[in-house]
Order: structure tokens, then sequence, then C-alpha cells
């Protein structure tokens, strides 16, 4: 079943146009990979998505949602779309469990109890079962975003999307995100991913959108995009990417 | 107009060299505190059955001046060696000048204290949302707010007690209201007060907020609302615990400003500290004692707030937000 | 409640209350320059000094600063009967507490360059108190811009307390026009264009002093 469509979406920021009609489908369980330059408009798109941007035209659609529509309660499409930032921007003044269980009662309206059970489900299932009490400030890089993760997922969304997740993370620190990232793929959830992280677009990845100046040159799958893409510019961004080394 | 920067804390405790380590200036404070409370049930709680009059101090003058009378004679009897026991005498002789004057000093500091806490707790009700309205509303609301603090923090306290007291028919309208100048409640004038620092401090508090607020990483709120939070939700949530603990230090600042400047409703007739300090010292003419007790009521009221504020400062931060660097 | 005629009172005592503003103006640049010229020795021996000259400071900058302004005046007026001249005393008591609080603005701003600047100096040979004239002091007085901004119209405002002690600055000669002249409904007009004078000053004292700092500004550079 189709999840997400995306339908011909043009945004502009100031005088520059960021989206110059972007389009593309996500099938229920899909996992897309976004990548293109700086300033190709891929974090855009994502925001897009839960309306922290607003397009200036063109439909976004999520399951039933009109994403796009002005009567549509952006606060409760939110429920269904989970997002993670590069900048984690965890609450910082609230414990990692605290930061999960914010959403649920004030949001979903659960009770404090079953909200604190299920927070303390989410950090195990990302591996920090044992963090429930510490602050953001007490955490590494991949700790918090792991957090960042756990605390979207507990919205039990439809569709989840990572803003370059792992772009403010020292390498050694990457692999376990990336590691919840896969488990969740394989666990069937719909995500929509800005990276560069080639180990993670290659294994996981369903179809690859090259995106360049707010406009999708190439889509595939992981193997047409690295191996034989059809166009000149996807092919000279990706062999920049991978002479940065092993990412 | 530029900001009003408050980061650096107006350490006042440190300078005096009162702080948790060095106990024995903690137990000064402890002390007056001590004294004063107990003059307050005295003069206000207390049947007067039990009571010391409230014209009396605690401890009686007579045998105090008698022993600087006699301190002194020794000095004198000793010469020029007899200095250190001159100090001594003139130490004590200060003491029993000063006895009788507490009591009315001790109920003037009551009024000092009511118009802090109320110019202060109202103050800040006001604040949060002048500030909150600066950061996030409309054009409307932000310009609303601007030019509230603007007005207030460009106009000096003095100048808007008397148009408060003079210039507006506010005395006439307390005083019919019922209760005011009856029993505890303390009359028209002090309440016109409250107005005044109320609206003065709400302008400056709502500075500090602000700046604050604003120092918080935009991040939070994007955070907040993209797992579904409303505006006002993420704001009360997310950005305001974080904002009001970064507000502590100009929140401390503003305290001891009210500690001080609460002297200036002396000039519309509020009888507190400086009003009573300055009405013995023209009865008396005893001006040395007065003003140096008035000094150091007022420095023992602004140290104690000091310490209590960074008590506060270390009990409501969080690793990563708020607390001493 | 207010009436034509009140305001026309106010207009043709407009010399009286001129006479004020002046004073309130002099006043305030008299008790800035003092409390900078013992403010900002004060900050630099705070950051820098040792011993019991420190120590002095440092206590007697925080009596200054945990004591009304107005018990400072009357102090100064009454035990210590600096001068019989209310403006000398006003200069010392505002200056005494403007030197306090400059103090501590001068040593954050001090304490807030960089130790690396310092030893940079250092480095090439200079010795330390020529380090601290050259290289730290420039930097901290423009870091302390924002600051001084603030204290320059906090004592504005406050010249108005020297009421207490019968200066005729411009609040005093509001309050005297209304008293003595007999003239009790012009009260609210008369202190509304007393407070509006205030505004404009403050408001035109920041404006100046914003040009002030941009002039001296050290550029931001843009490479980031």
């Amino acid at each position: 079943m189709t999840l997400l469509r995306i339908d011909d979406v043009y945004q502009s920021y100031e005088a520059e146009q960021v989206l110059q009609g972007v389009s593309f489908d996500m099938q229920q369980g899909d996992v897309d990979v976004l990548m293109g330059p700086s300033g190709s408009g891929k974090s855009t798109m994502l925001r897009c998505i839960n309306r922290l941007t607003e397009v200036d035209s063109g439909d976004i659609w999520l399951g039933d949602t009109h994403v796009t529509a002005p009567e549509t309660d952006v606060n409760e499409l939110r429920q269904d779309v989970g997002m993670v930032f590069q900048d984690f921007n965890l609450f910082a003044h609230l414990t990692a469990l605290e930061n999960i269980t914010l959403g649920l009662k004030r949001v979903k309206g659960i009770h404090a109890e079953q909200a604190r059970e299920r927070a303390r489900d989410h950090l195990d299932q990302v591996g920090l079962g044992d963090q429930t009490d510490a602050y953001p400030a007490e955490l590494s890089g991949g700790q918090k975003q792991r957090v960042g993760i756990a605390r979207a997922l507990a919205m039990e969304p439809k569709l989840m999307l990572f803003d370059e997740p792992t772009s403010a993370l020292d390498p050694e620190l990457v692999g376990d995100v990336v590691a919840v990232m896969q488990d969740l793929a394989a666990g069937g959830m719909t995500m929509l991913v800005v990276s560069h992280e080639m180990g993670f677009a290659r294994s996981a990845a369903d179809d690859i959108h090259f995106l360049d100046n707010g406009q999708i040159v190439e889509s595939g799958p992981p193997e047409q995009l690295f191996e034989q893409p059809e166009q000149d510019r996807t092919a000279g961004f990706l062999s920049g990417l991978q002479a940065d080394g092993p990412q | 107009m530029s900001t009003e920067e408050s980061s650096a804390v107006d350490d006042v405790s440190i300078a005096a060299g009162v702080s948790v380590e060095r106990p024995w200036a903690l137990l000064v404070l402890a002390g007056f505190w001590g004294w004063l409370g107990s003059r307050w049930i005295n003069d206000f709680l207390l049947p007067d059955s039990i009571a010391v009059s409230s014209e009396r101090s605690f401890v009686p003058v007579d045998p105090v001046a008698a022993a600087a009378e006699t301190l002194g004679s020794v000095a004198a009897a000793l010469g020029p060696v007899g200095a250190p026991v001159d100090v001594v005498a003139s130490l004590v002789g200060f003491v029993a000048g000063s006895l009788p004057h507490l009591p009315a000093l001790a109920r003037g500091a009551w009024l000092t204290l009511l118009l802090t806490v109320a110019g202060i707790g109202f103050g800040f009700v006001l604040a949060v949302p002048l500030s909150v309205g600066r950061v996030y509303g409309g054009r409307w609301l932000r310009w609303l707010s601007l030019s509230y603090t603007e007005l207030i923090r460009g106009t000096p306290l003095l100048a808007q007690l008397f148009v408060l007291y003079f210039g507006l028919p506010l005395t006439q309208v307390i005083r019919e209201l019922p209760g005011v100048g009856a029993g505890p409640l303390p009359a028209q004038a002090f309440w016109v007060a409250v107005v005044g620092f109320t609206l003065n401090s709400a302008a400056y508090q709502a500075e500090y907020i602000r700046s604050a607020l604003e120092s918080v990483d935009a991040g939070q709120l994007t955070a907040a609302r993209a797992v579904g939070l409303s505006r006002l939700e993420g704001i009360r949530y997310v950005v305001l615990p974080q904002g009001l603990r970064y507000a502590i230090p100009g929140w401390s600042n503003e305290l001891i400003y009210l500690i001080k400047y609460s002297s200036l409703a002396a000039f519309i007739t509020v009888r507190e500290l400086f009003f009573r300090a300055e009405a013995i010292a023209n009865d008396t003419f005893r001006y040395t004692e007065l003003f140096l007790l008035a000094a150091l009521f007022y420095l023992a009221l602004v140290l104690s707030a000091s310490v209590v504020m960074g008590w506060v400062e270390e009990r409501s931060s969080v690793p990563g937000v708020g607390g001493r660097r | 409640m207010v009436q034509t005629g009140d305001w026309v009172f106010v207009l043709s005592n407009a010399d009286t209350l001129l006479f004020g503003l002046v004073v309130t103006v002099m006043l305030t640049l008299t008790s800035l320059s003092v409390g900078f010229l013992l403010g900002f020795p004060a900050g630099a021996v705070e950051v820098y000094g040792d011993g019991v000259l420190r120590r002095v400071v440092t206590v007697a900058g925080g009596l200054l600063r945990g004591t009304p302004i107005v018990v400072i005046l009357l102090v100064l007026f009454f035990v210590v009967s600096i001068s019989e001249s209310a403006f000398i005393t006003a200069t010392v008591g505002l200056g005494l507490r403007s030197a306090a609080y400059q103090a501590q603005l001068f040593r954050g701003a001090l304490q807030s360059v960089d130790d690396g600047q310092l030893e940079a100096a250092r480095a090439t040979g200079m010795g330390k108190l020529q380090a601290i004239r050259h290289v730290v002091v420039p930097q901290a007085l423009r870091r302390s811009m924002p600051g001084f901004q603030n204290e320059f119209t906090i004592v504005l405002k406050d010249t108005s307390i020297a009421f207490a002690i019968g200066l005729a600055e411009l609040l005093t000669q509001g309050y005297n026009l209304f008293t003595q002249s007999g003239r009790s409904t012009a009260v609210l007009e008369v202190f509304l264009v007393i407070s509006a004078v205030y505004f404009v000053l403050t408001f035109l004292t920041n404006r100046g002093l914003d040009r002030v700092s941009d002039y001296y500004a050290i550029p931001a550079g843009e490479n980031r």
C-alpha cells in the first residue's frame, strides 16, 4: 500500500527555490534514502512531510491524510510521523526516560505509570535500558541520538524521518546508531532517511533518490545508483562520497 | 534599546565572604533572622499578656549603657594604653544607643520584606506573559510588550511611584477597599507602592526572562513540535523550564535590586525600614547610629537573598541546564 | 482630571524644569566619571591583584552594592558630611555606587578575554603590565560596552534619588513645582512630562552609545 506520496512539491525560502517539483512514492515498509549535495533540499523535503516547513505548491499524502491541506491538524499529523534530528534536540532539562514520556503523557494522554513502562521498553529497544535517569548532558552523541530515535518511535508513527542522523557523531559512535536503524528497517518500519552513510544505504535501502538543486535527478535501487547510475551527476556525487573513505 | 545584559551574577554574598564555606557568616545571618523573626512574632502575634512591649527591646538598655560608660572610664583611666578598650567602649555604646530603636526598625523591616516579596511575586506573574508575548507573539503583541518594558525601564522608579501616588487617584480608590488599613493589612500607601514595584519589576524581569528564553536552543521547540506538542505546549513544557533556569542569575539581581529600592517607598509615606530610620534620626539627631543600623539591616537582607538564590540555583539545576559553572 | 490649564502651567514653568534637567545631566556625567575612575582600577585589582588590597576592594564593593543608594546618600550627607553642597555629595554617593558596579563590569570583561591572549603577548617578550595594557584592556573595554550602556541609564535614573538630599535635579524640581505653587491639580501632568524627559534621555543615550560601540567594535569577520 502506498504510504507516502509526494506530488510535484515546490518550496522556496526568501528568493531561493529549494524544492522544484519533487515527486516520489513510498510503499509501507519501504526504506528510502535521500542523497545529494548540501543545499539540494533534502532536509527541507523531510520538514515538508511533517509540516515543520510549508510547501508553496504540490501535495503530500500520508496514507489517507492529505498532509498539505490547510485544514489538516498539524499536531495530530505529527503523531504519525516521527523525526530524528541531526543535532538530536533532546529536551535538555529532562532525563532520557522523561524525554520519551513527555510526548506520551501530553500528546497521547497516556497515564504516567504506563508511559514510563512504554518509555523503558523503547529505551531497551535501542540498547539504553540502563540510562533511563541520565540527562542529555551526561550522554555521548551516539547515546543521545538513540534516545532521539526512541523518543520518535514511542509515538508509534507510521513513518520515520531521519535528517542526517549520524552527521554530528564521531566516527566510532556512528555504528551503534546505524545498527539501531538497520534493526528498525528489518522490523518493517517505513523510513525516509537523509544521509551520507553509504553502508546503510547499500544494505538497507529499497530505493535511493539523488536530489540536486531541488529536483530528483535519479531514483533507483542501491545496485543501480552505485554500480550503474544513469546520470553523470549521480555518478559524480557518489564517487566523491566514496572517495571520502569508508563511512 | 540595547538589552540590559545581566549575565554577571551580582554576587554580593561572595564579595562579603558569606558562603557555605564560611559557616560563621551564615551563623550571623541566622542570628539576625532569629532575632527579627522573634521580634515580629512578639509584636504582631503574641497577646499583650506574654509579649514584651512593642516599644521596648528584648535586651534591657540600662545595663548595656552602664557597661559602655564603665568601659569608657576604664579606657580614660588607662590613658593611651586604653585605646583598644576605648574601641570596645564605643561599640558597646553603639549597641546601647541602638537598642531602643530596634523594635521600630524591625517593624519597618517587615514592610520592606512584604514590599519586596509582593513586588517580585506579582512582578513575575506579569513578566512571564510579557516575555512569552515578546519572544513568540505576533507583531502587535511583540510591540505592546516591548513598549511596556521600554517605557518602564526608561523612567526612574521614584518618578513612577510619584505618578502613582500623587498623580493618580489610586490612593482614594484603594482606601475605599474593605480591610485596607484595618488590623494586619497595611494602609493605602503601601498598596500603591506594591502596584508600583509590581509594574516596575515586571518590566525588568520580562527582560531577564526574554533573554533567557532566547538562549534556549531553537531546536528544542522544533523537537517538541515534531513530537506533536502544540506551540503553547512546547513553550510550556520544554522552553520555559529551561529558560526559567537560565533566568535565575538575573532574578537574583532583581531580588537584590528590589530589597534596596524598596527604600524609595518611604517617599510615598510607606513606613518601611528606611522611613523609620530617617524618622528616628530626625527625632533624636543620632544620624550615625540610625543610618549605620539601616545599612546593616539592608546588608543582612541582601546577603540573605544572595545566599537563598544561590541555593535555589543549585537545587533547580540539572546537569547541562543551569547551576554554577 | 487632565485639564489644559495644567499643561499650560507645566509649559510656563519649563525653565525650572530645564534647570533641573541640566543638573540631572551634569550629575549623571560626574557620577559616571567618578565611577569609572574608581571602578576600572578596582576591577583590575579584583582580577590581577592579591592580598590586602584585593580584599579591601572586594569588601568595599560588596558593601556599596548591598546598601540602598538612598542610605548611602544620607550617610554621606548627615554622618560623614562630605560637603554642604548636595551636588557634590550626590556625585560622591552615586559615584561610589557606580564604581562598585563598574568594578564588577570590568572584572567580568577582563576575565572574559581569553588567557591565550595574555600568553601570546608575554611570549613576544612583553612584561605583564605591558601585556595587560596593550592587549587585554583594549579588548576588555570593547566587551564592556553593553554593560556600560546599562550602567549609564541606571545612574541617570538614580539621579532622581538625590531628591532625598534636596538637590535641585529634575524630579525634585517637579515635586517642588506642584507642592510649592499650590497647583496640585497639575501633579499628573508634571510627573508625566518629567517621565517623558527621562525616557527621551535614556533613549538618546542608548542610541548614542550604540553608535560609539559600533565605531569601536572589532569586526567579527566572515570566516566562520
